[in-house]
C-alpha cells in the first residue's frame, strides 16, 4: 500500500515521491498547508473508498498515521 | 429577497456583516441584525468572557439573530467554542481551520455552523461534517486571505456542496452582492463596507482612511510567511514589504506587526497600524448607518439583476438606449 499511497501523496503535495517517508511529517517535511491536506484526505479517500471524517485530520501528522489509520479502518495493506 | 439563508437563519435580507477582528463588536453586529441582515461579532484572539459579555451587550440591543465569527487559532478557542454554545447565538462562522471538533457542540446548542472555506476540498468536507451553510471567501476580502478570487472559488463551491453559499470578497455594493448571486452565491458576507459604519465604534482615523483610499492602496503582506494579510498601504506596510524584500526573520516581521491592528482600530494610528480592509476601499465613499448601508445594497442588487435582463434577450429590445 505505501507505494501507491506515496505516489497519491506525491501527486497531491507537488514532492518527489521518494521524499516521502514513512516518518515524513506533512506540515514540516512536505510542506503541506491545511488546504493541501484536505486535497489529500478527499485523495486518499477515492482510492481506498474510505471516509476520514475532518476531525481526525489534526491527528494525521505523518505518513505512518495515515498508513494507520487506513489499516485500522479495513483497508487491505 | 428570500434565499435558503434567509429561512436558515431567519433574516430578512441575505447580507452578513463578516466578523472582523477588533472591528466587529456588539455595537456592529447587533446594528446590521438590527437592520434585517445578521451581524457577527469577531471573537479573534479575545478571551472568552469578552465575548461573553459581546454577546449579551448585543442581545440587549435587539432580539434579532446575532452571530459570532470564531478564530480556531486563537489560543482561547476551547473556551470561546464553550461560551457561545451557553450563551445561545443563531450562527457561529469559523476561520483559520477546521471547525470539525466543535461541530457537535455547537449543533447542540442548535447554532448553525458555517465555516469560511478558501478550497472546493475544504468546503466538501465540512458540508459532510455537518456545515449547515459555507462562506466561500476569495482573496480579495480584508485581512487574512487565501490564494483564490471570489470570482473563481465561489462557482466551485456552489458546484461542490449542497447546503447554501455565502459569497464574501470583494463585495461592496449592490452590483457586487448581484454578481455573487449570479456565481450561485444565496447570500453575500461584507466586511469593509461595515467598517465605516455610523454605528461602528472603530477610531474615525481608520473610518477615515477607508473613505478615502484608492483601489490601488490594496496591498498583501507576508506572502512569504505564509499568513498572507491584506490592508491599506501605509508607513508599516511600506516597511514590512522592504522587510520582506530583504529577507527579514520570521520573528523582525511578527515584531513589526504585533498589535498593530488594535493600534489602528484603537488607537487610530493608521500610519503604523495595520488597516485592514478589502480591495473595495476604494468604492467606499461615506459613512452611512446599517440600516442605509443595507437597503442600498438589496435596492441596488435588484435593480442590477433587472437591468442585466436585457443580456437574456435574443435581440435587443431598445436600441435607440444602446446607441
Amino acid at each position: 500500500m505505501l507505494e501507491k499511497m506515496k505516489e497519491i501523496i506525491a501527486g497531491q503535495l507537488n514532492v518527489n515521491a521518494e521524499d516521502v517517508k514513512p516518518e515524513s511529517r506533512f506540515k514540516e517535511d512536505l510542506n503541506a498547508d491545511s488546504l493541501d491536506l484536505f486535497e489529500l484526505v478527499m485523495a486518499l479517500e477515492d482510492e481506498y473508498s474510505v471516509e476520514i471524517p475532518s476531525e481526525e485530520l489534526e491527528k494525521l501528522l505523518t505518513v505512518q498515521d495515515v498508513c494507520d489509520y487506513l489499516k485500522n479502518h479495513g483497508v487491505e495493506a | 429577497m428570500q434565499t435558503r439563508i434567509t429561512k436558515l437563519l431567519e433574516i430578512e435580507y441575505p447580507v452578513i456583516q463578516g466578523g472582523m477582528a477588533w472591528v466587529a463588536n456588539a455595537a456592529l453586529a447587533a446594528n446590521v441584525s438590527k437592520a434585517g441582515g445578521i451581524g457577527f461579532i469577531g471573537a479573534a484572539n479575545a478571551p472568552a468572557e469578552w465575548v461573553r459579555s459581546e454577546i449579551r451587550r448585543a442581545k440587549e440591543i435587539t432580539d434579532k439573530p446575532i452571530g459570532v465569527n470564531v478564530m480556531l487559532l486563537s489560543e482561547h478557542v476551547d473556551e470561546v467554542a464553550q461560551v457561545v454554545a451557553e450563551e445561545g447565538v443563531k450562527a457561529v462562522t469559523t476561520g483559520a481551520g477546521n471547525p470539525a471538533k466543535y461541530m457537535k457542540q455547537w449543533k447542540e446548542a442548535r447554532i448553525r455552523v458555517i465555516p469560511v472555506v478558501a478550497s472546493v476540498a475544504m468546503a466538501r468536507m465540512m458540508e459532510r461534517a455537518g456545515a449547515d451553510a459555507i462562506v466561500a471567501e476569495g482573496m480579495e476580502s480584508g485581512g487574512h486571505i487565501g490564494e483564490q478570487t471570489t470570482m473563481s472559488l465561489l462557482p466551485q463551491v456552489v458546484d461542490a456542496v449542497s447546503v447554501p453559499v455565502i459569497g464574501a470578497g470583494g463585495i461592496g455594493d449592490g452590483r457586487g452582492m448581484a454578481a455573487a448571486l449570479m456565481l450561485g452565491a444565496e447570500a453575500v458576507q461584507l466586511g469593509t463596507r461595515f467598517i465605516v459604519a455610523k454605528e461602528s465604534t472603530v477610531s474615525q482615523a481608520y473610518k477615515d482612511r477607508v473613505i478615502g483610499a484608492k483601489d490601488i492602496d490594496s496591498v498583501v503582506t507576508g506572502r512569504s510567511t505564509g499568513h498572507p494579510v491584506r490592508s491599506l498601504r501605509n508607513t508599516m506596510t511600506r516597511q514590512y514589504l522592504e522587510m520582506e524584500k530583504n529577507n527579514v526573520s520570521f520573528e523582525e516581521l511578527e515584531h513589526l506587526t504585533l498589535g498593530a491592528l488594535r493600534k489602528a482600530v484603537v488607537d487610530g494610528d493608521v500610519a503604523m497600524g495595520t488597516v485592514m480592509a478589502g480591495q473595495i476601499a476604494g468604492m467606499i465613499k461615506k459613512e452611512q448607518t446599517c440600516a442605509e448601508i443595507i437597503q442600498e445594497i438589496v435596492q441596488e442588487a435588484k435593480e442590477t439583476i433587472k437591468k442585466c435582463s436585457i443580456f437574456a434577450e435574443d435581440s435587443c429590445g431598445n436600441e435607440a438606449e444602446h446607441a
